[in-house]
């Protein structure tokens, strides 16, 4: 198969896998998706020759790489929404928070924001990509070793958050 | 203890077998842009002709009518340099621009009003496309509407929701040369600075996206007046009816036109056109391969 071949290949198969990989990281935005997955592709298309075998996680390191640039695209706007975000989940939190809470994902999903970026995305590809340490290393663009060290890291900080939030929520396990 | 990746596991927003992004096959708009990202590299093949890069060999001879019953449409016509007319040099027109743009209007807008055609690439469509007009409307709540008419039919009219972005082409663009110069670089994503096709290639990009205003456009004909191997050709009429000036820049195997209006100094369009036979490709020395008719 030739380079565009192969690359056409991987777009069919891998589209929607890259789509929640991204709409995962801008909370759904789904116009923002769009067009940040357009982008993931064009600098893919460019850089088709240098295509792995197994393009996923590669892809997914395209994505993350187009991302950063959207963050920086969209910045004034992203901060205001994130800022009206933390104040409604500064709310909520009062309100709802624990693992009795109605939608379940919810107070996961605020443990998580609590750590740093990097955890964070340690955690996602693991958890929500449904990677492999080896795997992860690609998207990161580190070593093996170093990326089984930022999730074990990782892991446990979540672990310690999730544990606050019952705490704070009152619902004990 | 429930594990933590577990929890996280089921806190994931869009899964594979979810309603939304879930896997499954393309929808209109992921195939489009696919074939659109093959279809671009066709177009560049044509240009560049790598030796030993195959590609299914697509048959051009049917430049009027086509198979199963399409419309007959006819290729354009390359423009053509009025003869006796005196070129204008790209200096020239900057300094004129420069002038022009002293009270600042037309002022610049978000959106674009252009008119395309290109040679068609598809294995399955005959070679010609109908010209196509493209209206991008931008409004105030940062919302804009895109109108695309093909043959006095509007074919798509899509209005999408506020959407905001500082990378460009989507960035306002700014109105003096280094500014430009690097927006532009920025648009063609080039880490080293642009060639003149390049060049005119993001050129494209801009207008695509902005209609500019006297002051970009000034910018713009003083960052063209220093661009490698543009050379002042004379007078043409553009495909809009309009005077123009045109600037040519030659390549192996294609020439490349940009149309200035001679006024303003403002780009009205680009055209692009073989400048040799290539069989392979049913191409023939001084076919049309694309232009593009800005208007505001």
């Amino acid at each position: 198969m030739s380079n565009d071949e192969i690359f056409a290949a991987a777009y069919r198969e891998h589209y929607w896998a890259v789509s929640r990989y991204v709409a995962r990281r801008l909370d759904g935005r789904s116009g923002e998706v769009e067009e940040v997955v357009a982008e993931v592709f064009t600098v893919a298309w460019r850089r088709r020759a240098d295509l792995p075998p197994l393009p996923l996680p590669w892809l997914y390191g395209v994505a993350r790489n187009c991302l950063a640039n959207a963050v920086r695209g969209y910045g004034r706007r992203r901060r205001l929404v994130h800022r009206l975000g933390n104040d409604e989940s500064a709310h909520g939190r009062q309100v709802a928070v624990g693992p009795d809470a109605e939608a379940p994902g919810g107070w996961v999903h605020e443990a998580l924001a609590r750590l740093s970026a990097a955890d964070q995305e340690v955690l996602r590809l693991t958890a929500w990509e449904e990677l492999g340490v080896e795997e992860v290393a690609v998207v990161l663009g580190c070593g093996v070793r170093a990326a089984a060290m930022r999730l074990h890291r990782a892991r446990r900080r979540l672990r310690a958050e999730i544990d606050r939030l019952s705490v704070l929520g009152g619902a004990g396990r | 203890m429930v594990d933590e990746l577990e929890l996280l596991r089921g806190a994931n927003p869009f899964t594979a077998d979810g309603p939304l992004y879930g896997d499954g096959p393309l929808d209109h708009h992921a195939s489009r842009r696919l074939n659109r990202l093959l279809y671009e590299r066709r177009r560049r093949l044509l240009w560049s002709l790598v030796a030993g890069v195959t590609v299914a060999a697509t048959v051009f001879t049917l430049l009027l009518g086509g198979p199963s019953g399409t419309p007959a449409v006819a290729a354009p016509r390359p423009l053509v340099v009025q003869a006796n007319s005196t070129p204008v040099s790209l200096k020239q027109l900057a300094a004129l621009a420069a002038a022009v743009a002293v009270d600042g209007t037309p002022v610049l807008r978000k959106g674009t009003h252009v008119q395309t055609w290109s040679l068609g690439m598809s294995d399955d469509k005959p070679p010609v496309t109908i010209p196509e007009e493209r209206i991008v409307r931008w409004n105030a709540d940062d919302s804009h509407t895109e109108r695309v008419v093909e043959d006095g039919h509007v074919l798509k009219e899509t209005t999408y929701p506020p959407s905001w972005s500082d990378v460009p082409p989507d960035a306002r663009p700014p109105h003096d040369v280094p500014g430009l110069r690097a927006y532009l670089q920025e648009t063609a994503y080039s880490k080293t600075p642009l060639t003149t096709p390049e060049l005119l290639g993001a050129v494209g990009e801009l207008l695509d996206h902005w209609t500019l205003g006297a002051r970009e456009s000034a910018a713009l004909a003083r960052l063209l007046a220093g661009a490698d191997g543009l050379r002042p050709a004379g007078e043409v009429t553009d495909r809009l009816g309009r005077r123009g000036e045109a600037y040519v820049y030659r390549q192996s195997g294609s020439r490349l036109m940009l149309i200035m209006d001679p006024a303003t100094g403002a780009v009205l369009g680009m055209e692009s056109t073989s400048t040799k036979d290539q069989p392979e490709y049913g191409v023939k020395a001084g076919d049309v391969m694309d232009y593009s008719a800005w208007t505001r």
